[in-house]
């Protein structure tokens, strides 16, 4: 017991007098998170509209396949990728394996199905007649997708925030393709694990203990966007 | 044949147009054509292929045979009134906006459609605390405010109560009337049919089984199916030829010719709807409050009704 509260007591003062081990891991979780969850969603968020409003061929396959990649072991994801990264290998050219870079790819790719599976859930909840309405009136394919983010704006928000928590907790791909190297390219949380092994249990609560900061921080910001509006729109219905 | 200049411009057409859901044909062999300023209401039965014909209209459906030929802009107003989750006021800019109007006329277009179905004072109301007549009034302002050269409207009435649609069917008459448009109402409620068609279409399986001013229509319903659909459900036979009547043509009377059996009598509102079983047919009518009982024998007589010639294989001999 005595480990939590050491953990807890070593986190407050690791935070409190700015620690530069910390600042530095903080500094380097927060870039893999905010580059890989940007990345993500900048590609997987078309996808996810057009799996889960378009009408075409293999759009079953390509749900299938989100949905799967929810589930996407991160050690696999991490020993393949490190594979293809090895010099003599496909990917070696672009020199990512043990780099910030290469720990980046494999966030991206683990958070990518995770933006695409739950944007196309949410999107597909949208009312299929105001999208057929829409489209009635002349809306392009532009405006359906801006009017469909909109409308399952608290679900697409929640594929973001899912993305982001995946790319700042994950350890398995980050220490594959990373090689967890300190001052480089080690995450808080591939940090704690670090120190869990050296059996360094205080250290690694108290780096925890700043993830879990970490995480509240970004996700309550997040959950402030996702859930402007909707308060105001539930006082309105109430009273009918 | 030549052609007058002064008539309204043709705004859409449709030759010989069939078109296929699943496979199956659902509209068959479908000829019309409309013009700017007219008002064509689209009757039929549940299945008779109504609002496909509309989406080949529209063109949000693709023709298995024959042409659909449009000049000008089509909108249409989809059966069910989704709005999005903004002001009513926003939601109507937004159609204008896939419409492609500048930003700056969104606004004062609006307001203009939004008034013009008595909606005005909504504006700033959240859609999502509409009552279903009010997202009626808000869906259809909508499709006016884009200004289409055809406007085409999927039961613009459907899932009102009798009041709520009563009084929007008022607004809508002359809200959906333009010179310079074109419009296509789908309706299923025959009230609503009369209240605004300039032509009425009855769409019977698939198939364009009546056309032509409503009045027109009711009196000379050129078939037995069209006249049925129209509400001719008394039938008589008469020798060679079946007499089918609505319940207007059938009253009670002391000395009337007839003789009949009440076999059903249902309240309504005014007055009580009796089903009467006579030797050579079943006629209806509707009697003033209290009417006769179940069971009793009334005389009538009929008054009009239309003509058709029966079918060798039902035809009976009239006792009179």
């Amino acid at each position: 017991m005595h480990f939590l509260w050491d953990g807890l007591r070593q986190g407050v003062q690791l935070i409190l007098h700015g620690n530069s081990y910390i600042v530095q891991l903080t500094w380097v979780t927060i870039r893999v998170a905010a580059i890989s969850t940007a990345v993500a969603s900048l590609l997987g968020l078309p996808l996810g509209l057009a799996l889960g409003l378009g009408r075409f061929r293999g759009r079953r396959v390509g749900l299938t396949l989100g949905n799967a990649g929810l589930a996407l072991p991160p050690v696999m994801l991490g020993l393949v990728l490190s594979l293809l990264m090895f010099p003599q290998a496909p990917l070696g050219g672009l020199h990512l394996l043990f780099t910030l870079n290469g720990v980046i790819v494999a966030q991206t790719l683990l958070a990518f199905p995770i933006v695409v599976a739950l944007t196309a859930a949410a999107v597909q909840a949208v009312p299929a007649g105001l999208i057929a309405q829409a489209r009635a009136l002349g809306a392009g394919t532009r405006h359906v997708w801006l009017l469909a983010l909109r409308e399952a704006r608290v679900g697409v928000m929640a594929a973001v925030i899912a993305a982001l928590g995946s790319a700042l907790s994950e350890v398995g791909a980050v220490v594959l393709v990373g090689g967890n190297i300190e001052g480089s390219d080690q995450t808080l949380a591939s940090a704690a694990l670090e120190q869990v092994d050296a059996g360094h249990f205080a250290q690694a609560m108290a780096i925890g203990i700043v993830l879990l900061g970490l995480i509240l921080l970004l996700a309550g910001a997040l959950t402030v966007l996702q859930q402007r509006g909707t308060v105001a729109r539930v006082r309105v219905r109430a009273p009918s | 044949m030549t052609r007058d200049p002064d008539a309204p411009s043709t705004l859409l057409s449709a030759s010989a147009l069939c078109v296929q859901r699943d496979g199956r044909d659902v509209v068959r062999d479908v000829d019309l054509e409309l013009r700017a300023g007219e008002m064509l209401v689209l009757l039929g039965p549940n299945g008779a292929g109504k609002s496909t014909l509309l989406d080949a209209l529209a063109g949000m459906l693709a023709a298995s045979r024959g042409r659909v030929q449009r000049s000008g802009r089509v909108a249409v107003a989809l059966q069910s009134p989704d709005l999005a989750r903004r002001s009513v006021a926003q939601n109507v800019e937004l159609a204008l906006a896939w419409w492609g109007v500048p930003r700056s006329q969104r606004a004062p277009r609006a307001r203009t459609a939004l008034a013009e179905l008595g909606v005005d004072h909504l504006s700033d109301r959240a859609a999502a605390t509409l009552s279903g007549g009010e997202r009626r009034r808000v869906h259809l302002a909508r499709a006016l405010a884009v200004r289409p050269d055809v406007l085409l409207l999927d039961e613009p009435f459907a899932g009102l109560d009798a009041v709520t649609r009563a009084e929007l069917l008022g607004d809508a008459e002359s809200a959906l009337r333009s010179a310079a448009r074109a419009t296509i109402i789908v309706v299923h409620d025959r009230a609503e049919a009369w209240a605004l068609a300039d032509r009425l279409l009855v769409l019977l399986d698939g198939r364009i089984a009546a056309t032509g001013p409503p009045r027109e229509l009711l009196e000379h319903p050129p078939t037995e199916a069209v006249a049925r659909f129209l509400g001719f459900d008394g039938s008589l036979t008469e020798g060679d030829e079946t007499l089918l009547t609505r319940p207007a043509h059938v009253s009670l009377d002391a000395e009337g010719p007839l003789l009949a059996l009440v076999v059903r009598s249902i309240p309504l509102e005014d007055g009580v709807r009796l089903e009467l079983q006579l030797d050579h047919g079943r006629l209806f009518t509707v009697a003033p409050i209290p009417g006769p009982r179940t069971g009793e024998r009334v005389r009538l007589r009929v008054d009009g009704g239309v003509r058709f010639r029966t079918p060798l294989s039902t035809r009976t001999s009239v006792s009179g």
